[in-house]
Parts: structure tokens; C-alpha cells; sequence
């Protein structure tokens, strides 16, 4: 909200310039966004807290002021001439819902002369942004801004009937508003009717109808307060925000309604000509119950941490507006002005002392307390699985948890998505249930955009309908290592990601469990592995790739992380052997089609203590042998925890090794 | 033959040896040099030596002592030789397998923790050492944990779906850490002290300094006896920690439904310290939390003593320190995840 300098020295004395008030402003909680100054003048853009209606107007903020510097705070004073008639005699005003209309004020002036206002008037207006119209709607928007009421000019002569009703829309009732736009309206909205129809959209905005125009003659002036709620939802439903319906849905003051309707009327006469009527018609079914509030001495330290002088405590009190009904040495009892609307309790009355003291004033300590604090569960598993991923040369990202659900479906067909009923947009509308899209999502950016090597992986959350869990995902595609002058270019490879998914769980301690093949159709079938349901990974279909409109194998992993950290151990570490071990190499031919695990359960199905590894470390698929078979060298490692081995007993051992190779698999030893 | 016919024979092997010793320049010519000198059967001293027997017996003492002298000399000569010879050709083998040392080295890539990891870690580190625990909840949330419970009143704007990811007419994407704070109080009488870091939403267009998801981290302390003066000596203790022992920090007083008083809190400018850079707009401040003393009405909905117990509340975004600790201008520099960015941090 824009305030002017020169215009809230009306109301009260500031003996310091516009750039130390603004660092005052600040200080009391009157958060200052911008102070533009205008020759010699100065206007402050104010953003007030939703709390401090009552700050949203000269007059408020004048207030402020005054609690500031100690200084007066002055009220407008005008002289009122009210003519012999009436008004209540030419109009009448009924509330029919008091609920939503606390007080109604009218006043009936008579025969004015509408046209441009006066330049005072307009150059006020002007300089905080507001466009001038005609006098009388000038005036309401001026009183407005000085006072803090919202009120409105009807054209008398255009309300049927003579009279106001304030009343609930009726069901598909219609009305143009003053911006020359049809609403349609509903029972949930308050308007201001006459004796056929609605002429207003109470507190938020009048109608086209009833407004002042250049032909008007008499004018019905409108001075009311309205139930915020209300008025905020029917803003809200109509999409209309005004100066009015801003204030109304924070709180107005109802007991200004009669002074700013008076005030008005002065200064309509003052500029406009006309009569003004005796008497405010004013309706006021729901008074307002004055409130208290109690402060105790003892709370300010407790609560602030240090004490404040009563005689402090009392001029804040008193400069705000709060009278002090009762005072003993236990603390204040205090009558809330009607325009704070925030206050009702002490925390709000140790609020004011607090800002009012200054912030600044009160000395920082520490809580002393014993104990000592701690992590998260598992956070440190989390931190460990990090390292590892960062040395294996993956890095961190964290996409956006929003997709859509083709998108979503496509990869977890049997969840259903948290749906959200506001997306930003159409492929926003779910949150992920798997961190597989978002992850190729990244790739695609990076691709996008000329990076073609990467390694990243997420530890981020899914969620479904009914919950959310935290999960792993690991990704590469493109180079493991790029040409360089050194060495050849090597492309990522799928024993790239199992070695990779090997050491994560190795370095967890967690056992490897047998692999079964059935792996989520978005996995390359002939290249991929699940283990459980600890991981799954493998290479990235390509028909699914493709959707992403990636070219490149693409290699993930999915990890369970939850089972990972939970079947992490703390491996016995082993003294270093004593004696050598003797490595041995067997070269095998063996059919095709015969998978490595089927050797090396052969080997091990022996049973050989000594036996300490087993390790293919060649392969070829043709040479010198049938095509149906290929050769595959591996190397068995001996080792014995209490003597040196002889090669007359690792001979052995070879060749009981070598005959479970034959029996079981029909390998033979290749010459 | 006299002894003196022999020494001299022995100076002229010794001065033949000193011309001939020049010529040397590998191993392989010290190797010929040494036979033709030193070969025990035809080396020219070996040779002369074989004389001494002719000699008579009063001379022989002193044609020996020469031809020792002779031999040790030139023994010593090659010693020398050969250790100069070996050091060059070990040198020039050496600079033979010299590389372009000014050539890159070879580079394992090595992974990134994401920026705003970091911080969350640093964060998390800095409460935890002053005593606090962590704790997080759910991102889909209800109505009640988020709003309600939080003293937001029916119809606060910040309830309006225009803000708000609504998932039904009761859940929604928290907004907030806020909850956990509830959830916590639910679950545990004070002392309570924690920080809940994590993900938010809320219904902003993506910009630069907007994100619909972004990350928090709220404090909470409930005692008895906390006071204002011990929010402002926290938030001052953890801004010191995180930005540097120099910094300042300021409240000033604002509104928020769940503390008061409620509080903006700045931090000096860590980029001008300051004296006002463009950053923090010429004022010398960034504003970092919204801060406060609990509302009484939150302790009512989780039954704790109101006028037992006083606590503090504040919150900051993740992203916002991340940005200022690094100096970063565009959020969305963080969920893109181009590896360019995401290469630069540790």
C-alpha cells in the first residue's frame, strides 16, 4: 500500500525525514518496499501484514507514527451542515443478513454537480497512483485512503424503490459490475440490492447501473463493514480483487463506518455542491463487544527474556490506543481499540511491547539445556552410500517430483499416482512413482545440450496413493572413459553398472542374492537382473529409450535403499594369510549357451577348503575349436590357512575341479 | 737391467695410460682399456711386472713400490671412469623415456554431491552440534497438520488452491515443514528441540527465484523458560556458523499465523558485508526465515501446558541459502541437473 508524506503529516508531526521513517517503519514491523521520493514530498510503498488491516490507511499509519515519536495523533475535523429533510424520510436500509453485514451507514445528498475534481483532490490521488474519475467517486476513494473505509456512491435516482437491502445473491442472479463485466452470482455472496435487483457486490465492487455518472443529481453514499470471510470468498469466486474488498477481508473498523460516511458527505458537498441530508442512516445490528486483554509484569521476561519499565510499557500502551482499564503490580488490564482487530490475548499485547521496545533492545542468549542431539535414522548410511556413489564418478541430481500418468503408468502400471486437483500443468499432474522418467528426463536435458557421458543417480522420493518412500536410482550412458591422448575411448558397458552395483552392495556388507529373470519390462530382457528385491538393473530397453528419443544404451539401477541400509552389517575383517597361495589357470572349451554361473557352481560344488577364489579371466568365441563352442580360461586361487601348499596337492584339486567341469557340463581342457 | 730402466718403463705405462684414458667414452672401450693394461696375462703392467723377478734383489723394493703406485692409480682411474660412463648412460637412458609431462594427466571422473546436499548436510551438522534432532514427515500432508494445527484460520489465503497443490479436499502438498513440528509435539512433552529439513511445494510459476518444489529447513525449541532473547541468540549463533563469524543478523517484526511475536530475519550481506551491493539491493541485508515465539494456540492442539512452556520457531529455504552460499541467481539452475552445474560443487 502507498502512503504520502506530506499527507500523513496531517495527522500527525514526523520529526524526521522520509528515509529515517522508512528505517522506523522497519523497526516496528511496517515492512517498507519501496520509498520513491517526489520533490518535496515522499511516498512509501508499504507491504502490511495481513494482520495490521488497520494499518492500511493515513490514518493507521499515522498511528503508528504517533506511537513512534511520542508525538499527537490528529483526527480530520470538519464542520458538518446537515439540511432540514431527512434521510430517513427519502431512503430506507435494511440488513437482512447481519451475519455478513455488521454495520450499514447511508447518507443522502442532494443535487450535486458531478465533474473533474478539484486539483488538490486529484494531484493527492495521482501522486499514489490512483486515477482520478469524477468528484464524488474521487472522494470516496480519497476517504478511503486517509481513513482506511471502503465506501460507495450510488446515482440515488437509478435504485428502485428508494431503498437498500443488503441481502445474499439469489440463485443465478446476475449483475454487471462497475469494469462493464456480467457476474453471475450465488446465495454464498453479499450484495447491496434495491427494491428489484442487485447494484453491488458488497464490499468488493458496484454495479454499472447505479453509478455515478455526469447526469447524476442525488447520491446515496455507502459506509459499511462486512464479514471478511465473506467478502475474501466472494473475491475470490469472482476473481476480483479491489481496493475495497482488500481491506474488508482483512477486518475494517466498524466503528469508523459513521466517521468516514460523515467525512464524506463534507467533502462531496465541499467539491460536488449539493445538500447533505440530516442524519446518518445507520443500521448496526451486530455491535461491537469491546474486548480486553491482560498483560502480567512477570510474562514480559519470561516470554522476552529481559524486563521492560511500566513506565515504557504504559506509553506504548497509550500511544496505541489502549486504554488501561485496570493496574496493579501483577500487570495491565487493557480495552482494545476497535481498529485492531489482531488483538485479543496477551502474547498479542507482549507482541506490541516487543515491537514498540524494538526488537533490537532485547539481548540474545542460548537455551541452556542438557542432552545432546542427533541425526536422522540411517543418516549416516545415506552419507556413506553418497561417498560411494561420488567415487564411483556418479553424481547427485534432485528433478522435480512432478509427471503425468501415461508417463507414470508406463513404468509401475499396478500403482496409482497421488493425483493433484490444481496441477500447474497437464503433464504435471501426479507426483512420480518411480524415479525412472525423471532420471531420463535429466539424461535428455544433458543430452540436449551436448552432453552425452554421464553417470548421476537420485536418492529421492516415490509416492503413491496412501504414501511415499525414499529410493535409489543409478544411470549412465554414453563413455565410461572419452578418447583421449592417453587412451582409447571406452563406452559404458552393462558389466560397467554390475560391477558397480557389486561393489554398492559389497561395501554394504549385503550378501549377493541369486539372481532371477524377471525384470520390469522397461529393462533390455537379455540385459538386465534382478536380485531380489534389493535391486534391480540392467540396460535400458531400447523401444522404452527411444520414447525419450535417446539413441545411446542407457544403464540403470534401482536399489531398495530402505532394505539395502537395513541389511547393511559390519563384516568380520580377517587377519592377512600366513602362507602363499598358488593361482592356477585352467583353460576350458566349453558349449555355447553355458553360462559362467553353471562353471563356477561347477568348480565350487567340489568342495575344496583351499579353494579361496575363482575367476574368469578370458574369453573367446571362436578360434581354433568347433563353432558350438567357445573357450573360457579362468583362474582358481589355493590357499591354506595353515601350510604351504605343494603342487602335488593343487594338482589334485585341479584335477577333481576339471572333472566336475566334464561331468557337469561336458567342458574340456583346452590344448 | 736395472731398476731404474724399469721404473721408467712403469712411468711411461702410466703416461701412455693417462693419453689413452681420454679416449674413453663407454663401457665398452673401459672394458678394452683395462685388458690391455691391467689382463692378467697380457696386461702392459701385468707384462712389466712379470720383470720384477729379473731385477736384483736390493732394487726389486723399490720397482715394486713404483708399480703399485702405477696400478692403484690406474685402478682408481677406471674406478673412476667407469662411475662417470655408468651415470651418463643411465642419464641418457633416463632421458630417453622422458614423457610431455606438460600433457593432461588422465582423469577418472569422479561423482558431485548435489549443491543443495551439501547444504542440508551443513545445516543438519550445525544443529545437531548445538543439541538439536532431526526429524521429517510426510510430503503429502493433510489440511490439519499443515493449516490448522498451525493456527491458520478457515479461509487464509495461504489455503487457497491458487497456492496450494490440493490432492483432495483434506490432503495436500505440504507447504511448509511446518507439520512435523506438530507431529513432533504430538509425540513428545518438552523439551522439544528440533529441525525439520525437507521438500515443500507451492503453487508458483517456475522462476528464477520461484519453484513450485523447493526445500526448507524449520527449527523448533519448547521449554520452559525459552524466551525471545534465546531465538535471537540461536539465529545469530547459526548464521555465524554458516556464513562466517562476522556476520549479523537482524529481526524485524512481521506476521506469521503460528509465532508471535513473529519476525523477518536478515542476515549482513555476504556478498558486500554490508555496505550495500546489488544483491542485497543497496540495503546491506538478505532476508533468510521468518521467525518467532510459538503461538498458544498451536500448544492447544497438542495438549501441552500453555502457560508452562514458551518455545521458538524459525524457517528458511534450503535452495535460498544454498544460492547465497555459493551465489547463484536462478533456482532453476537446481532442479535442470545439467552436469555443467552439478560439476562444479564437491
Amino acid at each position: 500500500m502507498k502512503v504520502g508524506y506530506r499527507w500523513l503529516q496531517e495527522f500527525v508531526d514526523i520529526p524526521e525525514t522520509p528515509q529515517q521513517l522508512a528505517d522506523r517503519f522497519t523497526n516496528v514491523g511496517l515492512a517498507v518496499d519501496a520509498l520513491e521520493i517526489a520533490g518535496s514530498d515522499a511516498i512509501f510503498e508499504l507491504d502490511v501484514a495481513t494482520n495490521r488491516p488497520d494499518c492500511l490507511s493515513h490514518l493507521g499509519v499515522a498511528r503508528e507514527i504517533a506511537a513512534i515519536y511520542g508525538s499527537e495523533l490528529r483526527t480530520p475535523k470538519f464542520q458538518l451542515r446537515e439540511a432540514e429533510h431527512r434521510a430517513a424520510d427519502v431512503f430506507s436500509i435494511s440488513i437482512s443478513d447481519p451475519d455478513l453485514c455488521a454495520r450499514y451507514c447511508g447518507r443522502y445528498i442532494a443535487g450535486v454537480k458531478i465533474g473533474p475534481s478539484p486539483d488538490w483532490l486529484k494531484a493527492r490521488l495521482e501522486l499514489l497512483g490512483v486515477r482520478p474519475i469524477n468528484n464524488v467517486a474521487d472522494v470516496t476513494n480519497y476517504v478511503m485512503l486517509g481513513l482506511g473505509q471502503p465506501l460507495h456512491a450510488f446515482d440515488a435516482d437509478t435504485l428502485a424503490g428508494q431503498q437498500i437491502i443488503v441481502r445474499r445473491a439469489d440463485l443465478d442472479e446476475k449483475m454487471t459490475t462497475l469494469d462493464e463485466v456480467e457476474r453471475q452470482l450465488d446465495p454464498s455472496m453479499l450484495v447491496i440490492a434495491d427494491a428489484k435487483r442487485a447494484v453491488a457486490v458488497a464490499g468488493v465492487m458496484g454495479g454499472a447501473e447505479t453509478e455515478i455518472s455526469s447526469a447524476t443529481k442525488n447520491v446515496l453514499l455507502e459506509s459499511a463493514n462486512f464479514d471478511p470471510l465473506s467478502i475474501r470468498k466472494t473475491s475470490r469466486a469472482l476473481g476480483l480483487t479491489t481496493e475495497a474488498s482488500y481491506r474488508f477481508e482483512r477486518g475494517a473498523d466498524v466503528e469508523m463506518a459513521r466517521f468516514a460516511c460523515d467525512r464524506a458527505a463534507v467533502l462531496i458537498e465541499e467539491v460536488a455542491g449539493g445538500t447533505i441530508f440530516r442524519d446518518v442512516i445507520d443500521v448496526y445490528p451486530r455491535r461491537r463487544t469491546p474486548v480486553t486483554a491482560t498483560l502480567r509484569r512477570q510474562k514480559i521476561q519470561g516470554f522476552l527474556g529481559v524486563p521492560v519499565e511500566d513506565a515504557i510499557v504504559e506509553g506504548i500502551f497509550q500511544r496505541l490506543g489502549f486504554n488501561i482499564t485496570k493496574h496493579s503490580h501483577d500487570g495491565w488490564t487493557v480495552e482494545v481499540p476497535s481498529h485492531r482487530v489482531d488483538i485479543s490475548r496477551e502474547e498479542d499485547l507482549l507482541d506490541e511491547i516487543a515491537r514498540h521496545h524494538g526488537f533490537d533492545r532485547f539481548p540474545s542468549t542460548l537455551p541452556k539445556w542438557s542432552g545432546f542431539g542427533s541425526h536422522l535414522p540411517f543418516e549416516s548410511d545415506e552419507r556413506f552410500l553418497r561417498s560411494r556413489l561420488a567415487a564411483a564418478g556418479y553424481s547427485e541430481t534432485i528433478p522435480m517430483a512432478f509427471s503425468d500418468e501415461s508417463t507414470e503408468r508406463k513404468v509401475r502400471p499396478q500403482i496409482a499416482p497421488v493425483k493433484l486437483i490444481n496441477p500447474m500443468a497437464e503433464n504435471e499432474a501426479v507426483l512420480r512413482t518411480s524415479l525412472i522418467p525423471s532420471m531420463l528426463r535429466t539424461i535428455q536435458w544433458n543430452t540436449y545440450h551436448g552432453i552425452r557421458d554421464l553417470q548421476l543417480y537420485e536418492l529421492g522420493k516415490v509416492y503413491w496413493d496412501g504414501g511415499e518412500t525414499r529410493s535409489l536410482i543409478v544411470a549412465a550412458t554414453g563413455s565410461l572413459r572419452p578418447k583421449s591422448v592417453h587412451e582409447a575411448e571406452r563406452e559404458f558397458g552393462f558389466y560397467d553398472i554390475k560391477g558397480d552395483v557389486e561393489d554398492l552392495l559389497r561395501s554394504f556388507n549385503v550378501a549377493m542374492q541369486s539372481a532371477v529373470n524377471s525384470v520390469p519390462a522397461y529393462y533390455h530382457p537379455g540385459r538386465s537382473v534382478r536380485l531380489g528385491d534389493l535391486v534391480v538393473f540392467g540396460e535400458l530397453h531400447p523401444d522404452y529409450a527411444r520414447d525419450y528419443k535417446m539413441r545411446h544404451r542407457i544403464y540403470i539401477a534401482e536399489f531398495d535403499i530402505q532394505l539395502l541400509f537395513e541389511s547393511r552389517i559390519r563384516g568380520s575383517i580377517e587377519a592377512v594369510p600366513r602362507f602363499p597361495s598358488i593361482r592356477r589357470d585352467l583353460s576350458l572349451l566349453l558349449s555355447k549357451g553355458i553360462k559362467y554361473a553353471e562353471v563356477e557352481q561347477a568348480v565350487r560344488s567340489v568342495a575344496i577348503p583351499e579353494l579361496a577364489g575363482v575367476e574368469p579371466f578370458d574369453r573367446l568365441e571362436s578360434g581354433s575349436f568347433p563353432e558350438s563352442k567357445y573357450a573360457l580360461a579362468i583362474s582358481l586361487t589355493y590357499q591354506s590357512e595353515d601350510r604351504t601348499l605343494t603342487d602335488d596337492e593343487v594338482d589334485v584339486f585341479d584335477r577333481r575341479i576339471l572333472e566336475s567341469l566334464t561331468e557337469r557340463l561336458g567342458a574340456e581342457l583346452r590344448q | 737391467m736395472s731398476s731404474s730402466d724399469g721404473i721408467g718403463r712403469l712411468r711411461a705405462i702410466e703416461r701412455q695410460f693417462d693419453r689413452d684414458r681420454i679416449s674413453v667414452a663407454d663401457l665398452k672401450s673401459l672394458e678394452d682399456i683395462r685388458t690391455r693394461y691391467l689382463s692378467r696375462k697380457a696386461g702392459l703392467l701385468t707384462l712389466e711386472l712379470q720383470n720384477l723377478g729379473k731385477l736384483p734383489k736390493d732394487q726389486r723394493a723399490d720397482f715394486g713400490r713404483v708399480a703399485n703406485e702405477v696400478k692403484l692409480k690406474i685402478e682408481a682411474s677406471l674406478d673412476t671412469l667407469q662411475a662417470t660412463i655408468a651415470e651418463r648412460e643411465k642419464q641418457t637412458a633416463l632421458g630417453r623415456e622422458a614423457l610431455d609431462v606438460t600433457l593432461p594427466g588422465n582423469r577418472r571422473r569422479v561423482g558431485h554431491r548435489h549443491p543443495l546436499t551439501i547444504i542440508r548436510n551443513e545445516i543438519e551438522d550445525i544443529f545437531v552440534s548445538m543439541g538439536y534432532t532431526v526429524e521429517d514427515g510426510p510430503e503429502v500432508e493433510s489440511t490439519y497438520y499443515n493449516f490448522d494445527a498451525l493456527n491458520f484460520p478457515a479461509g487464509h489465503p495461504a489455503r487457497d488452491p491458487r497456492d496450494t497443490f490440493y490432492v483432495s479436499e483434506h490432503m495436500i502438498l505440504r507447504t511448509h515443514t511446518s507439520p512435523v513440528q506438530v507431529r513432533t509435539m504430538e509425540k513428545i512433552q518438552p523439551p522439544v528441540r528440533i529441525i525439520c529439513p525437507g521438500r515443500v511445494f507451492r503453487r508458483d510459476a517456475f522462476d528464477p527465484t520461484h519453484s513450485p518444489m523447493f526445500h526448507q529447513v524449520e527449527c523448533l525449541v519448547v521449554d520452559e523458560g525459552i524466551t525471545f532473547a534465546d531465538l535471537k541468540g540461536t539465529l545469530e549463533r547459526f548464521h555465524k556458523r554458516f556464513f562466517g563469524e562476522k556476520t549479523k543478523t537482524r529481526l524485524r517484526p512481521s506476521f506469521f499465523p503460528f509465532v508471535e511475536p513473529g519476525a523477518e530475519v536478515d542476515v549482513s550481506c555476504v556478498f558486500c558485508d554490508g555496505s550495500g551491493c546489488r544483491v542485497c539491493k543497496g540495503t546491506g541485508w538478505i532476508e533468510v526465515m521468518g521467525a518467532g515465539m510459538v503461538h498458544p494456540n498451536l500448544y492447544q492442539f497438542v495438549n501441552y501446558d500453555a502457560d508452562k512452556y514458551t518455545g521458538f520457531a524459525f524457517g528458511g529455504g534450503i535452495d535460498r541459502y544454498t544460492a547465497l552460499k555459493y551465489n547463484i541467481n536462478d533456482l532453476q539452475l537446481f532442479f535442470q541437473n545439467d552436469i555443467r552445474f552439478l560439476g562444479q560443487f564437491a
